[in-house]
C-alpha cells in the first residue's frame, strides 16, 4: 500500500466503533475507545447490540474515516458482510471497515471477510500501540469535497469540511434537498448529568410519532480532551428512538473551543437549515451552567437558535447557586428533569420563584425523561411544537 | 443509610464480637471450660476413614489446638463446615467419598450450540458417564436478547455461542430423551433478560411431556440476574424497573409452585469477565444479592422463604484472592442475612456455583488453557464451591468442540475422583495462616466498596451513576495494560512465546442451512398459531399494564407465541432499555 502518499487529515481522525447485534461484549471495545481517544482520535461510540442499519446510518451521518467493529460471540462473517454491503448500497463503500474479536475471528475467517470487503482484522495479541499506529497511518486520509455525494452523506461531508475550516462562509455548494417551510432551531443546554441527551431522545420519539413524514436533525456537542485533543463522543449511544432514518444526528467535538459548542456549530446549523430537509433542529451544548452563552442569547445579532431549552436536575446545589445560572434568564423553556428525585419538590419551588423574578413569562416543566411515556415530556413536547409551529397530531 | 452501610457495620460488629469472645476465652475460666467441652464434643462427632494406601484420617480436619482462644476464634470466626458464619463450607461433608456420603455431585457441564437437537445430542454425549442428570444450557445471541431467529439482521448469530430457542417446541426438542422429573435431575439455564419467557417455555414443555402435575418436581436454576446485566453483561431489553418487576414476579411465582427451583443465580462471573477485580466481583455480587432481598421484602416476601431460594455464581481466576473469595462471600452473606435481615439458618447459607475464568484463557498456545483451568478448578474446590463448571481449552476461538468439552469435564473428574485431595478429609486448609491473612484483607476491601456505594445511595443509585460500570471498565483497562506491559505474565502470549504457528483447530459453527431451518420452524409455528396469538398477547399486555403477575400469564402465552412476539408485546408496554456505556 502506498501509505506514505496519502495526504493525512490535519483534523482529528474520526472513527466509529460498535459491537454487533446480539453481542454485549464491550470490554475490549471500551479499552480500544480509551486508547483511541488518548491517541487524539475522535471516537463516535455506538455501544453494544447494534444492528447493521444503525451502524451504517451513523457512519454516513458522522462522516467517519473508518468503522471498527468488535465481535465476540460469533456470526461475524455474515455480520461484517452485511455492514459492507449496506455501506456500498448507500454510496458509502469508500468507508473502510475493520474488526477484532480476540480468538473468535480466525485467520481463515479473515480471508473470507476480506474477500467480502472487510479491510482487516486485528487478531488476539496485537499490541495496542501497533493497532493505534496502523489506524492512524491507514485511515487518516483527508476527506475532501465531493460533488457526487447525495442526501445525508452530502450534508455530513459539508459539516466535516466546516470542521476542517475549509468552507468558512459559502454554502452555495450545497443543493437544497427539499423545499420546506422553515426549520425550527432549538438549543438545549444545562449542566452535565441533568439528562439532556435522554430528553432529546424522548422529544425525538414524540416528533417522529406526531410528524409521520418530517425529519429532525440533532447536533450533539461533546468536549475534546484538553491534553490529547481526542474525544469519546458518546451522545449517540444512549439514543434509542433517534436511531431512525428520519433523524440526522451529528456528534461534534469542541476541538479546543470553550464556548460550550464546537466552532463549527453555527455553520452546521446554517447548512442544516439551508437543506430544507428538517422541520426541527436540536442543538445540544456540552454540560454548562453559570458562565457560557453557547447560543448567543445575550448577543442579539449572533443568536443561533429560535428557542432555548435549559435542563437541570434537582441537585443543583441550592438557591444561591440557582441565582448564578445566567442561562435561566435567556431560556424560553426550563425543564426540571429527574422530577422523581427526593429534592425535586424544593427545586421546583425555587426555580419557579427564580423565573417569576425574571418577569419574562418563562415556563417550567417537570419531567422524568428516563420514564417511558412520561407525561411531563409530553407536555414539554407540545409546548415546543406550539412554539415552533410544528404540526401536532393528537 | 442504605442497607449496605448497615451490612458493613454488622460485619465490623460481628468481628468485634469474635475478638471479644476470644479475649474472654483467655481470661474467663468458666467460658474456657465450656469451649473445651464443646470442642471435645465436636471431635467426638468426627468419623474416621482410611486412604487407599492405608493412612487413617479423620473425615473433618480441625485445628490441632486446645487453647480456648484459638477454639473460639475457629468456631466463631470461621465456623465448623456447615455452621455459621460458614467460611469453611455450606455443608459439613461436601465432596467426601460417596460410599458414605450421599451429597451432591458438583460437576455441571455447560453446553449450547446450533439448534435444539444439536445441544440435545451434546447433552446426551456429555452425560453418558454421569450418575446424575446435570444439564446446563447456553443460549445464542438472539435468544439472549429476546429476538426471534427471523428478526432482521440476526441470521448469522442463530445457533452461534449457544442454542437457538424461539418457541416451546424448541424447548421440547432441547431436553428430549431426559426425564426431567427424576430426583437427581437438575437443569440450569444461563438466561437473563428473557428469563421469565424462557422459564415459562420450560414449564410449558415439561407439562406437555410429563403431565400438568410435574411442575413441583422440576429442579434447577435460571440465572435471571438483571442487576449484573446492567452493570456488566449488557443483555438488557426492558428499562431497569420493568426488568426487576418481571424478575420479582417470576421469583414470587416459583417460591410456592416450584420448591426445587432456584429462580435467580446472583452472578459475579460476568462482572469479573468484563474486567472487575476479585474484590469488586465479590462486592458487586453480594450487594446485588442483598438488593434482591430488599426488593422482594418490599413486595411483601418473607426473607426466610426467599433466602434459601437464592444461589450465587462466581468466576474463579488465577489471581491470589481467588484462594479465599468463596469463603469470604459465604461469611459476609451469612452475617448480613442474619444480623441485618433477620434470616434464619437456612436462609443464611450462600450456595455457590463456580466457573473457571474464560478471560484467563488465551488463543496463543491454547493447550496451556488446560493447565490454567485445572489450577482454577483446584482454587474453586478449595473454596468448597457447591457446583462447578470447567471451561474448554478451545473457548478463545470457538464454542467448545466435543473433544475439549470432554477434556474439561475429565479435568474435574481427575481432581475429584482420581486424586485424593478432596475425597477423605473435609476442611483441609481452613485456618491456615495464608488463607486467614488473605480473608481479612479481601473482606476489608469488600466492606470499603460497600461503604462507598452506601454514600452514593446504595446499589441502584450507584448503578444509575455508572459507579459499578466505571469501576469494572477501569479494572479491565488496567488488566489489559498489565498484559501489554508484561507486568501480568501470560505464558505463550507475552512470556516464553514459541515461534510455532497457531495449529488449526476444528470450530463448532452453525451452518447457514441449519440457521434457515430454524427460521422455517419458527415461521411454521407462527403460522399455526396465527389465530390464537393476538388474543394471548392481548391478555399478556393487560396483565403487564396492571399489577398482576406477568410470569403466571407468560406460562399461557408461550403456548401460542414466540419469544420475539412476546418481547415486542412487553416492549410496547414498558419501553426499551436505554443503554449505559
Amino acid at each position: 500500500m502506498a501509505a506514505a502518499q496519502k495526504p493525512l487529515s490535519p483534523a482529528p481522525l474520526r472513527i466509529l466503533t460498535a459491537v454487533p447485534i446480539c453481542d454485549g461484549h464491550d470490554s475490549a471495545v471500551s479499552t480500544i475507545n480509551l486508547e483511541l481517544a488518548r491517541h487524539s482520535l475522535e471516537v463516535i461510540y455506538l455501544g453494544y447490540h447494534c444492528p447493521v442499519s444503525t451502524i451504517v446510518r451513523a457512519a454516513i451521518q458522522e462522516d467517519v474515516q473508518v468503522v471498527g467493529l468488535s465481535s465476540y460471540n460469533g456470526g461475524h462473517i455474515v455480520f461484517f458482510k452485511e455492514v459492507v454491503d449496506r455501506l456500498r448500497a448507500l454510496g458509502a463503500g469508500d468507508i473502510p471497515v475493520f474488526g477484532g474479536g480476540g480468538g473468535t475471528i480466525t485467520k481463515a475467517d479473515e480471508r473470507v471477510m476480506q474477500r467480502q470487503g472487510t479491510d482487516r482484522i486485528f487478531h488476539a495479541g496485537t499490541p495496542l500501540d501497533d493497532i493505534m499506529a496502523l489506524i492512524k497511518r491507514e485511515y487518516g486520509r483527508m476527506l475532501k469535497p465531493n460533488a457526487k455525494l447525495r442526501g445525508d452523506r452530502a450534508l455530513a461531508r459539508a459539516i466535516t469540511l466546516i470542521e476542517q475550516g475549509r468552507i468558512p462562509s459559502s454554502f452555495s455548494l450545497l443543493p437544497r434537498l427539499r423545499k420546506s417551510s422553515r426549520s425550527f432551531v432549538v438549543g438545549v443546554a444545562g449542566p452535565g448529568g441533568a439528562g439532556k441527551s435522554t430528553l432529546i431522545d424522548e422529544l425525538t420519539s414524540r416528533f417522529l410519532r406526531k410528524n409521520p413524514s418530517g425529519r429532525i436533525a440533532i447536533l450533539a456537542n461533546d468536549p475534546s480532551h484538553p491534553d490529547t485533543g481526542g474525544a469519546i463522543l458518546g451522545d449517540r449511544v444512549s439514543m434509542i428512538y433517534a436511531q431512525d432514518d428520519r433523524v440526522f444526528f451529528r456528534s461534534l467535538a469542541t476541538r479546543g473551543g470553550l464556548t460550550g459548542i464546537s466552532a463549527a456549530t453555527p455553520a452546521a446549523i446554517k447548512i442544516l437549515k439551508n437543506s430544507g430537509e428538517f422541520d426541527l433542529i436540536l442543538v445540544e451544548s456540552v454540560g454548562i451552567g453559570q458562565e457560557s452563552d453557547p447560543f448567543g442569547l445575550f448577543a442579539k445579532k449572533r443568536r443561533l437558535v429560535d428557542a432555548m431549552l435549559f435542563v437541570l436536575a434537582p441537585y443543583y446545589g441550592g438557591r444561591l447557586q440557582l441565582q448564578k445560572i445566567g442561562l435561566l434568564n435567556g431560556a424560553d423553556l426550563v425543564v426540571l428533569n429527574k422530577c422523581d428525585h427526593s429534592m425535586a419538590h424544593t427545586a421546583r419551588a425555587e426555580i419557579t420563584a427564580r423565573l417569576e423574578a425574571n418577569g419574562k413569562g418563562q415556563r417550567l416543566f417537570g419531567t422524568v425523561a428516563a420514564k417511558h411515556h412520561d407525561p411531563g415530556v409530553n407536555a414539554l413536547y407540545d409546548a415546543l411544537a406550539q412554539l415552533g409551529g410544528l404540526e401536532v397530531t393528537p | 443509610m442504605s442497607s449496605l452501610g448497615k451490612i458493613a457495620d454488622s460485619v465490623d460488629a460481628y468481628n468485634a464480637h469474635v475478638a471479644a469472645e476470644v479475649a474472654r476465652a483467655r481470661t474467663d475460666q468458666k467460658f474456657a471450660a465450656e469451649l473445651r467441652e464443646r470442642w471435645a464434643r465436636i471431635h467426638e462427632t468426627v468419623d474416621w476413614t482410611v486412604s487407599p494406601t492405608g493412612t487413617p484420617l479423620p473425615r473433618l480436619a480441625l485445628p490441632p489446638t486446645d487453647d480456648p482462644g484459638a477454639i473460639a476464634e475457629y468456631l466463631l470466626g470461621q465456623g465448623v463446615p456447615g455452621e455459621f458464619p460458614y467460611a469453611n463450607a455450606a455443608y459439613r461433608e461436601m465432596y467426601l467419598d460417596r460410599e458414605v456420603n450421599t451429597g451432591e455431585e458438583p460437576m455441571r457441564l455447560f453446553a449450547g450450540l446450533g439448534l435444539a437437537e444439536d445441544t440435545n445430542a451434546r447433552f446426551h454425549y456429555l452425560g453418558k458417564h454421569q450418575k446424575s442428570l446435570r444439564l446446563s444450557t447456553a443460549f445464542d445471541g438472539p435468544t439472549l436478547y429476546g429476538l426471534d431467529s427471523d428478526h432482521e439482521g440476526v441470521l448469522g448469530k442463530v445457533g452461534e455461542g449457544g442454542v437457538a430457542i424461539d418457541t416451546v417446541e424448541d424447548m421440547i426438542r432441547l431436553f428430549a430423551g431426559f426425564d426431567l422429573t427424576r430426583k437427581d435431575a437438575s437443569v440450569s439455564m444461563t438466561m437473563n433478560a428473557p428469563a421469565p419467557v424462557i422459564l415459562a417455555m420450560f414449564i410449558a414443555a415439561a407439562k406437555r411431556r410429563f403431565g400438568p402435575d410435574c411442575v413441583p418436581n422440576l429442579r434447577g436454576t435460571i440465572q435471571a440476574d438483571m442487576l449484573k446485566e446492567v452493570q456488566a453483561q449488557n443483555e438488557v431489553i426492558f428499562p431497569i424497573d420493568a426488568s426487576l418487576r418481571f424478575l420479582c414476579d417470576m421469583i414470587e411465582w416459583c417460591v410456592p409452585h416450584m420448591p426445587r427451583w432456584y429462580p435467580v443465580s446472583i452472578s459475579g462471573y460476568h462482572i469479573a469477565e468484563a474486567g472487575a477485580t476479585p474484590v469488586q466481583q465479590a462486592a458487586f455480587t453480594l450487594s446485588n444479592g442483598f438488593t434482591y432481598v430488599e426488593l422482594l421484602r418490599a413486595r411483601g416476601a418473607d426473607v426466610n422463604h426467599i433466602g434459601p431460594r437464592l444461589s450465587f455464581f462466581l468466576d474463579c481466576g488465577l489471581d491470589v484472592e481467588y484462594l479465599v473469595l468463596g469463603r469470604v462471600c459465604r461469611r459476609l452473606w451469612a452475617i448480613g442475612m442474619r444480623d441485618v435481615f433477620g434470616a434464619n439458618a437456612k436462609a443464611q447459607v450462600l450456595k455457590l456455583h463456580s466457573q473457571t475464568s474464560g478471560r484467563s484463557l488465551v488463543a496463543a498456545e491454547f493447550q496451556n488453557n488446560l493447565t490454567r483451568t485445572a489450577v482454577e478448578l483446584m482454587l474453586a474446590y478449595l473454596n468448597y464451591t457447591n457446583s462447578c463448571h470447567s471451561n474448554s481449552a478451545d473457548e478463545p476461538f470457538t464454542t467448545p468442540t466435543a473433544k475439549y468439552a470432554t477434556l474439561a469435564s475429565h479435568g474435574q473428574s481427575i481432581i475429584m475422583e482420581e486424586s485424593g485431595v478432596f475425597k477423605h478429609m473435609m476442611n483441609m486448609f481452613g485456618g491456615a495462616p495464608g488463607l486467614m491473612i488473605l480473608e481479612r484483607q479481601v473482606e476489608k476491601a469488600i466492606l470499603e466498596v460497600f461503604r462507598e456505594m452506601d454514600t452514593l445511595g446504595g446499589v441502584l443509585a450507584a448503578q444509575e451513576q455508572r459507579y459499578q460500570r466505571s469501576k469494572i471498565q477501569e479494572a479491565g483497562h488496567n488488566y489489559e495494560k498489565q498484559i501489554y506491559s508484561g507486568a501480568r505474565p501470560i505464558i505463550g502470549l507475552n512470556k516464553y512465546k514459541s515461534d510455532e504457528p497457531m495449529p488449526s483447530v476444528p470450530l463448532a459453527r452453525t451452518s447457514p442451512r441449519k440457521q434457515r431451518l430454524q427460521v422455517e420452524r419458527l415461521q411454521a409455528f407462527k403460522k399455526k398459531h396465527a389465530k390464537q396469538a393476538p388474543d394471548a398477547l392481548h391478555r399478556l399486555e393487560n396483565v403487564a399494564r396492571g399489577k398482576g403477575n406477568v410470569f403466571a400469564e407468560l406460562i399461557n402465552t408461550v403456548e401460542v407465541c414466540s419469544l420475539g412476539q412476546i418481547t415486542a408485546c412487553l416492549t410496547n408496554v414498558v419501553g426499551k432499555f436505554r443503554p449505559m456505556v
